[in-house]
């Protein structure tokens, strides 16, 4: 209803959700009961549909696991494994990493209270805006006092048998409930959240109480959006935003999104980096807000040091009650890690490994885990690999230790899968069956541009193959000229045996993308994709690359109605004129209209972007993650207040190829052979095509699209993204630093979709736009044409990032090995070529319609959206057809 | 007025009023970019127009012809009648078995400039050497990774030896792997003369063995195919242009034991160790009432049907036991 404007609100969302928590005490009954008819209607109507179950096909996604490639060892950096692609490990041989996965894939999350609980007690107790005596808090001090009082106080879990210790939340799967940013969101579904159709989380009575009565009452204001609202009175930025239609701003929930300095940690401790603290404090040059942020830092650190120690004791303790003597041996172990690391600094793998655990733990407990990414873990990894590797002379204990290490990154992996961001329904509209989107980044180029790849590399991958999960969202980096064929191949095999992952990214287009920011070089090298797949220079850079999404689309509506955005009925933008009363004399001048009104939904965006900035300095400094991102223990500023050494936000603009397409057919049709009139093509626009079918047949037929291999085409898309990237780029930063483009959607291409009227590119009204900046299925039947154009695309417009999906199905019968050269031909000259991202789905449409009628077959069936991996059975019906829709090349 | 489209009239109006080259000139049909099954790695297919053979089952059947033809698609139809009006000829109607009235179209193609929906198409483009090397070129790139390159299929590219050399020519100038799909039916020593020089891989067609058969399904004497053939396989095993025969498998016609058994024997004959089976695809029916055709082998259930999985393996299995690897 709020979607579509059919209902309105004005003033506080937080009291709305509270308002309607009311009204569904009152209609719960109904509304579950609701949820479920639709359930099983629709449930019919599938089956109704595809009335035979396809075994066939469900078996050959499973099959692709069996028949795997091997490899010689050419890569400079492997130095331990005689066959890097580690063919002779399937899952079977780690029943515990199986036994992870069933629990990951049948258990449903569970709202935990613990966070919320706790920050809430100490805030009641300490107080929010002034402390105890009723002096104003120090933003930093009292986040860093909350969160210590948290780290101390919450439970030390060592759950299932993990040979990892700590957990993100009190449950075995948890929701994380941040109070502070999107926790209320939940209000109104407390009721009802355990039922809905997508990703529906448990939530126990007790838990249900608690966040009614006592901490979202406590929040209702102290939240970002609210904050905001309250400050400047509703503003209209934030209007706009609300109206979820034209753009959506992140930081009302987060800013996470950046790759903290795990190298630092694992190799100080939080012992050293407390020193270097201390030492900075000494140094006598402090203003307050340095002596305050440093301080607020060493409260953070300690309150991760009194975690890890908490977590050795429960080793110890289970140790003591465990029965099996195998369990027993590596509880103690874990106990002995967990009392080394994170004070002090990592030895081996293993310590190493459980370091960079709590640390993950500790910064999702100080912000919110969306987005939040884990970085080069291959790069950081490989010495403690190496160290431990050094030590063992007898092969076949080098064998059991590599085994060891692959069952180690599994575990890993698994953990990672251990919490859930808090979706309320509106979520899943917008980033359906999303997790959080814990990037890991792997192989490219090394500071120095040497060849990256080494033996880590190949382990991540083969847990990444093995285990074929949404999240940790794997990236890997190729550097043309630098990086192997054996690495590449090895990339598609993995993509193909998983379906969707991992997504490939060419360093030599990300380097030049980022080169004109005025980055060092080495820094640039050392990149990192994030959440999705935005590039942030590891370890010191706050780069918010998921700032926003922009519906680009809604500033071409808005020009053909001079201002008026026709779905929320928003008479907003400037009066650029009417195109049916030929206002516009020429292609040139509806551009400049266009670019007049997209330039109104950015600034007004800007706008609510740096108001909410404001509202994180004040509401959630995050001192834990500023001393883990270079500048910010220097310069003595939390990461928020610009401590960062690199600054910057990103945006992820949709609908590129809809717009250009859109932009073709205008320009061609009614400017340059003026077969139609704009009055035509508006009123055809108007009545979604239905008034004329052969003007519907013309734009779709004759105008060459983005995709097409069509120089006019690619000339235009890049004017558009390049007018985008001067114009962002030109904002002033509220933290300095500068706005970065990026054309990619997670899923808001379904969403904003819907939400679209018809277009002059004869997209119908409602209907998806194209996932990132993929062209349309109907641009070529020639996939290369799809390949080339967008490797023609300039980086320098899209520094931040791009997601070019391409949808390969394999013909029946070919040889795996057939299908994975095909794959990384494509792959190869797409990078040649200058191509700067692409992720390959490799299924067919009749897989994902078997697997809309019978889930249970495709519990894992991975697919990727625009730039995330999802399980396609837990996506919203209008994303699972926008799947089936996309264009399929035989291969 | 209906236009003559002989091999003569070919010759002198096909020829984009290029003069520096002898011979006849060919229409194109269609180039296909990206394709994975016309010879190694990613390939682009030139399809040229006419064929001296006239295959009941061709897949093709748009490419008999050497001549320029008009197709309309029922299923791109919207039905708006804008080409009714446009036609100065009158040839077209619904009434029409086959919506266009062949007899009376001239193909002036002033209907398919009018067609908003590209229902109507022009068949056969007249393209120079230099246009079709720019329109596969583009695709360099991904000929060298994945080791692929041009084919030169059809219709039967050997029939316009001069322009396919000249075009092989210039091809073989960008370094492009060319693969040549025939049905065989040339003059060995021109083609030995004037193309082969070029031509990395030959894909070879021995359809049907007996020559009656042959003259009944395909429209001509098989002798000189296969004598082509047999000189062909010599060159190769002396060192000249790598050769591959290939059978397709038309259900009832060429996929009988007898048949296949007369191949396999020719080629084990030959010391042929190395053959392809290509599997009957049915989804080529709807092509002919495109142009206008009645579809050669009528409708049935063989026509419309993927082949058994079982007979296939019957089928290969007679290769297999002669010491051929299909």
């Amino acid at each position: 209803m709020l979607l579509r404007s059919e209902l309105r609100v004005e003033g506080n969302m937080t009291a709305m959700l509270q308002f309607f928590f009311f009204l569904s005490l009152l209609l719960n009954k109904k509304q579950i009961k609701q949820m479920s008819k639709e359930r099983t209607t629709e449930t019919k109507e599938l089956l109704k549909k595809s009335p035979k179950e396809r075994k066939d096909l469900s078996a050959e996604v499973n099959s692709r696991k069996k028949k795997l490639m091997e490899a010689e060892r050419i890569d400079p950096g492997v130095k331990f494994l005689d066959d890097p692609y580690l063919a002779e490990y399937t899952i079977d041989d780690f029943p515990r990493l199986r036994k992870f996965l069933d629990i990951h894939l049948t258990k449903k999350p569970e709202v935990c209270p613990e966070l919320p609980s706790l920050v809430t007690r100490w805030h009641r107790e300490h107080g929010f805006e002034t402390d105890a005596e009723g002096n104003p808090w120090v933003p930093a001090l009292r986040k860093a006092g909350a969160y210590r009082y948290l780290m101390e106080h919450r439970k030390p879990l060592i759950t299932n048998d993990y040979i990892i210790a700590g957990s993100t939340t009190s449950r075995e799967i948890g929701c994380v409930v941040y109070p502070d940013g999107s926790g209320t969101f939940l209000w109104n579904e407390l009721l009802t959240i355990p039922h809905r159709t997508y990703n529906p989380f448990d939530i126990s009575p007790e838990t249900r109480d608690l966040l009614h009565y006592e901490v979202f009452p406590y929040w209702k204001h102290r939240n970002f959006r609210e904050w905001v609202r309250d400050k400047y009175n509703n503003p209209l930025s934030q209007q706009i935003d609300e109206r979820y239609a034209l753009y959506f701003n992140w930081k009302q929930a987060t800013i996470s999104h950046t790759i903290p300095d795990f190298p630092k940690m694992l190799s100080l401790g939080t012992s050293g980096i407390i020193e270097e603290i201390r030492n900075e404090l000494s140094r006598g040059n402090c203003d307050d807000e340095k002596q305050n942020t440093l301080e607020a830092m060493i409260l953070t650190l300690e309150g991760l040091t009194l975690y890890s120690r908490n977590l050795a004791n429960q080793a110890a303790l289970d140790a003591e009650n465990e029965s099996d003597p195998d369990r027993k041996k590596e509880l103690r172990k874990l106990a002995e890690i967990c009392s080394r690391v994170v004070e002090m600094p990592a030895r081996t793998l293993d310590e190493a490994v459980n370091a960079l655990w709590i640390t993950w733990v500790g910064i999702h407990m100080e912000s919110m885990n969306a987005g939040m990414s884990l970085g080069r873990l291959d790069q950081w990894l490989q010495p403690y690999f190496e160290a431990d590797m050094k030590k063992i002379s007898d092969p076949d204990e080098k064998r059991a230790y590599i085994k060891h290490a692959v069952e180690l990154i599994g575990h890993f992996y698994m953990k990672c899968t251990d919490h859930f961001p808090l979706t309320p329904d509106l979520a899943n509209f917008y980033f359906g069956g999303s997790s959080s989107d814990q990037a890991i980044t792997l192989g490219g180029v090394t500071p120095g541009g040497n060849d990256a790849v080494c033996d880590m590399t190949y382990i991540f991958l083969k847990v990444t193959e093995m285990l074929s999960i949404r999240d940790p969202n794997v990236n890997a980096r190729y550097m043309p000229g630098v990086n192997s064929d054996v690495y590449l191949k090895r990339l598609c095999e993995v993509n193909l045996i998983t379906a969707a992952t991992p997504s490939m990214h060419n360093d030599s287009a990300i380097i030049k993308a980022l080169a004109p920011m005025g980055y060092a070089i080495e820094d640039i090298r050392n990149w990192s994709a994030t959440g999705c797949v935005e590039p942030t220079l590891s370890c010191k850079h706050l780069g918010h690359t998921n700032m926003q999404m922009m519906n680009m689309v809604a500033a071409l509506e808005m020009t053909m109605n001079n201002g008026r955005h026709p779905l929320t009925g928003l008479d907003i933008g400037p009066r650029t004129g009417l195109p049916e009363e030929g206002d516009f004399g020429t292609f040139d001048e509806f551009f400049n209209a266009f670019t007049e009104q997209f330039k109104f939904l950015i600034d007004s965006s800007i706008d609510y972007n740096h108001k909410l900035g404001e509202a994180h300095q004040y509401i959630r400094p995050t001192p834990l993650l500023s001393s883990l991102i270079g500048g910010c223990i220097e310069k003595g500023r939390d990461v928020t207040m610009g401590g960062a050494q690199y600054n910057s936000s990103g945006t992820a603009i949709i609908g590129l190829a809809d717009v250009t397409d859109s932009l073709m057919a205008i320009r061609k049709l009614v400017y340059d052979e003026k077969k139609i009139s704009f009055a035509d093509l508006k009123r055809a626009v108007n009545t979604n095509f239905d008034s004329d079918p052969a003007l519907y047949a013309m734009v779709t037929r004759k105008v060459p699209l983005f995709g097409s291999g069509n120089d006019e085409a690619v000339g235009l898309a890049n004017r558009i993204a390049s007018w985008a990237h001067n114009y962002y780029g030109s904002l002033p930063h509220y933290r300095g630093g500068k706005y970065t483009t990026g054309f990619w959607s997670m899923s808001n291409h379904v969403a904003f979709g819907t939400l679209t009227g018809a277009l002059p590119s004869g997209r119908r009204a409602g209907k998806p736009f194209t996932p990132g900046l993929t062209p349309q299925p109907s641009a070529s039947k020639n996939l290369l044409d799809n390949i080339r154009d967008v490797a023609r695309l300039d980086p320098v417009n899209m520094n931040n990032n791009i997601a070019f999906n391409v949808k390969v199905i394999p013909a029946a019968g070919d040889p795996q090995k057939k299908i994975v050269e095909d794959m990384y031909s494509y792959a190869k000259t797409y990078f040649d070529l200058g191509g700067m991202q692409m992720q390959m789905n490799v299924v067919t449409s009749d897989i994902l319609r078997d697997a809309m009628a019978y889930p249970e077959n495709y519990r894992n069936l991975l697919v990727r959206i625009s730039g995330y991996n999802a399980y396609f059975v837990t996506l919203n019906r209008d994303m699972q057809r926008e799947l089936i829709e996309r264009a399929e090349y035989g291969m | 007025m209906k236009m003559d489209y002989t091999e003569k009239a070919v010759t002198d109006t096909a020829g984009g009023g290029d003069t520096t080259l002898p011979g006849k000139r060919p229409l194109i049909l269609e180039i296909k970019g990206n394709s994975l099954d016309d010879g190694p790695g990613i390939r682009s297919v030139v399809f040229f127009k006419g064929c001296p053979l006239s295959c009941r089952w061709c897949h093709n059947p748009e490419s008999k012809s050497p001549g320029p033809g008009i197709s309309h698609d029922p299923a791109e139809c919207i039905d708006c009648g804008a080409c009714i009006t446009s036609c100065p000829e009158g040839a077209i109607s619904k009434k029409n078995r086959y919506f266009i009235n062949r007899e009376k179209c001239t193909l002036c193609y002033s209907c398919v400039e009018t067609c908003p929906s590209g229902a109507l198409s022009q068949v056969g483009t007249i393209m120079t050497v230099e246009e079709i090397a720019a329109a596969v070129g583009k695709d360099i790139p991904f000929y060298k990774t994945s080791e692929g390159g041009v084919t030169l299929s059809g219709g039967e590219p050997t029939m316009y030896m001069e322009f396919t050399a000249a075009l092989a020519r210039s091809l073989k100038a960008l370094e492009i792997h060319l693969l040549l799909e025939t049905c065989g039916l040339f003059v060995y020593e021109k083609y030995m003369d004037t193309l082969d020089p070029f031509i990395d891989m030959i894909y070879f067609d021995i359809k049907l063995f007996e020559p009656a058969e042959h003259k009944k399904h395909c429209g001509a004497d098989n002798t000189l195919i296969h004598e082509n053939f047999r000189k062909l396989y010599r060159n190769y095993q002396d060192g000249g242009t790598e050769i591959l025969p290939r059978t397709p498998l038309i259900p009832g016609i060429t996929d009988t034991e007898h048949n296949l058994t007369a191949i396999a024997e020719f080629l084990s004959s030959l010391g042929v160790t190395k053959s392809a089976l290509l599997e009957y695809n049915p989804l080529w029916g709807a092509k002919c009432e495109k142009i206008g055709e009645e579809n050669p082998l009528g409708s049935g259930k063989s026509r419309d049907a993927w082949m058994d999985r079982d007979h296939v393996a019957r089928c290969r299995r007679i290769f297999l036991d002669r010491g051929i690897e299909v």
